[in-house]
């Protein structure tokens, strides 16, 4: 089948009643807690994981793929009318956005963001169904060794990527993926590091180590620094841009769409780094070089486009290498674990309804978020004016009994506990959990297929050079590192990193 | 010798003991060699490596300056980690009606401006919303009341 058979096959998963409700509870929940400041997106996927128990996998992953991506939509919202990122990925948004909003703009803001990730979503949907085949197609012909240097290359892009010091990022990917090891080996059966208790027997919970880390501990430090927060509510106005926005804005979108679309690929890379990276190229490029910070369109248009176009393409290392490039990609592999499909580039060819069905809804979705934006917004201005002190315990009680439910084990609540502690102290020391989260749900995998790769060379390590696509990953790994060692390009990332 | 950089010493010597940690307890386990990997070798690996890079991280906190470690308020993380532990202990013993009670209740003094009527209303709204979603709606297999 071409390209364009499988998205109409894909369409028609995706138009099933059910599905298409699905995607829009999704969508709803993502935009939803988009809007919130305070719940990240891959809290909130890990909250919702117990309403998904009770589907098939294709609409499971269709709701959860909503979340994430409604979520991108939802933030640029808060970002414009109350100058706080409602996800970390609209934090650029806030420069522009909210200056636009004390102009009295702050429609025009929101429509644009609206209709500029409406785009970005549509090209990425098209790219995903364009790349992930062919890739999927050279992902079935690596040997052990390939996956195991690429599974080495894509954690240390990861790292590269993300904020912070260099080392505390490698040191907390090995840390996530010893983590990981907690529980019985498939290949001796031995149980390792589970301290006598028969619960750890099957490892940790990835789904206690998400909420530990991402939920509460995020709840924690936000209580620390409670701060006040100031709802722009003055009349919103029209929310359509003019024309003469339109025209402006046009090739920012064009432009966050395309590097957006090209960074979520990237491991390490999703949402966040898009729009960063697509707010700085666009003050550079952009001509007239007019008002960047004081209120231009464009620096909504871009960044907004971006952050889209990148949480979808994400999905494509996921898919089709079944490797997670961020934390919420890597709960959408829990999620397919937890429904018993092995991720991998076998999905394409065994659950062809699940991948193309997953595709197609995405672009429904960005259709729904659209519509639902637009009309909602007042709705969402008054969730704003939500106190906090109200919304907190919420997130206590979805988190508990979302750890609770994936096995009914009382034992995971005991492990969300005890890894909120650890998460805490981390956090507090500047140890980022997004690599190890990566590490955690890696590390076994990277065992295995290092052990895989060893029995097939007769013990002979050498096999991961010798062998010229696992070389190639794992020359770029080095290289990645050697990079970032370097004092210029250090300084170059801190200072993209500041602004 | 003067510590310039807390948080990375204390990252660093927490990453040593993790690390450290992770191969006497592999010790336990079969070794193997490169052909056949045992079931301490890919851990070992790992676990000195993380030993490596945090003894790295605490030295070079002698040399580099950085940040001081940030102060850790007790509210908050002390009543989150009750709550929760809470919660795990009533849902086992009493049911999901008095879990969530005790979560919600212990929970909300983690944040310094809770008000009590407040707290009892908003227990009683997730009770409700949990058992009308969870249970009902998803019927997952959540204990309502003791010994049910």
């Amino acid at each position: 089948m071409d390209t364009l058979g499988n998205l109409g096959f894909g369409l028609g998963v995706a138009l099933s009643w059910q599905n298409v409700l699905y995607c829009f509870i999704g969508c709803f929940l993502g935009t939803l807690v988009g809007v919130l400041p305070g719940i990240g997106p891959v809290a909130t996927v890990a909250m919702l994981l117990p309403f998904t128990f009770g589907l098939n996998p294709a609409p499971a992953l269709i709701m959860l793929a909503g979340i994430y991506y409604g979520a991108q939509y939802g933030g640029s919202t808060t970002a414009i009318l109350v100058n706080i990122p409602g996800e970390s990925s609209s934090v650029v948004t806030t420069l522009d956005g909210y200056q636009m909003a004390r102009h009295g703009r702050a429609g025009p803001a929101l429509g644009i963001a609206a209709i500029g990730s409406f785009i970005a979503g549509c090209v990425a949907t098209l790219l995903i169904a364009y790349f992930a085949p062919p890739l999927a197609e050279v992902a079935l012909k690596f040997s052990p060794a390939e996956y195991f240097s690429l599974m080495v290359f894509g954690l240390i892009a990861a790292v590269v990527l993300a904020r912070g010091s260099l080392v505390k990022a490698i040191a907390m990917v090995c840390f996530g993926i010893l983590l990981g090891l907690i529980g019985t080996d498939v290949n001796s059966g031995v149980i390792r590091f589970a301290f006598g208790l028969p619960e750890l027997a099957d490892g940790l919970g990835f789904v206690a180590l998400a909420m530990a880390f991402f939920g509460i501990t995020d709840v924690v430090l936000n209580l620390e620094h409670a701060g006040k927060q100031e709802v722009f509510t003055s009349r919103v106005g029209s929310m359509l841009p003019t024309a003469d926005d339109l025209r402006t804005s046009f090739w920012s979108i064009a432009r966050g769409t395309v590097l957006g679309s090209v960074l979520g690929i990237l491991p390490g890379g999703g949402a966040l780094l898009a729009s960063f990276a697509a707010y700085m190229f666009e003050k550079k490029v952009a001509k007239p070089p007019r008002a960047f910070g004081e209120g231009d369109i464009r620096g909504v248009a871009a960044p907004e486009s971006a952050n889209n176009a990148g949480a979808q393409t994400s999905f494509i290392p996921m898919l089709t290498l079944g490797i997670p490039s961020n934390p919420t990609m890597a709960l959408m592999i829990g999620a397919l674990m937890i429904q018993g499909i092995a991720p991998g580039p076998q999905v394409m060819t065994e659950r062809p309804e699940l991948f193309w069905g997953l595709i197609a809804s995405m672009w429904i979705g960005n259709l729904m978020l659209l519509v639902l934006n637009l009309p909602l917004v007042g709705l969402w201005i008054k969730l704003l004016a939500v106190p906090y002190r109200l919304l907190f315990p919420a997130i206590f009680v979805f988190c508990c009994i979302g750890a609770y439910t994936v096995d009914n084990k009382i034992f995971d609540v005991y492990e969300v506990a005890a890894l909120t502690a650890v998460g805490y102290v981390l956090l507090k020391l500047d140890c980022e959990p997004a690599p190890m989260v990566l590490g955690f749900i890696l590390g076994p995998m990277m065992e295995e297929n290092l052990r895989r790769a060893m029995m097939i060379s007769f013990g002979d390590p050498m096999v991961l050079v010798t062998r010229p696509i696992s070389a190639a990953f794992l020359v770029a790994a080095l290289m990645l590192l050697a990079a970032i060692a370097l004092p210029a390009l250090r300084a170059k990332r801190e200072e993209a990193m500041q602004e | 010798m003067r510590i310039r950089s807390p948080k990375d010493f204390w990252a660093g010597l927490i990453f040593v003991a993790i690390g450290a940690g992770f191969v006497l307890l592999a010790r336990q386990y079969r070794l193997g060699d490169l052909h056949r990997m045992g079931p301490a070798m890919f851990p070992t690996l790992v676990g000195a490596l993380l030993a490596a890079l945090g003894l790295v991280l605490a030295l070079r906190a002698f040399a580099l300056d950085g940040e001081a470690v940030p102060r850790f308020y007790a509210r908050p993380i002390g009543a989150s980690l009750v709550a929760i532990v809470l919660f795990g202990v009533a849902l086992q013993w009493l049911g999901l009606v008095a879990a969530i009670a005790a979560l919600v209740l212990v929970g909300a003094t983690a944040a310094r401006d809770t008000r009590r009527l407040e707290s009892a209303a908003l227990a009683a709204a997730m009770i409700a919303f949990s058992i009308a979603v969870f249970v009902w709606l998803l019927g997952l297999p959540l204990p309502l009341w003791p010994n049910s």
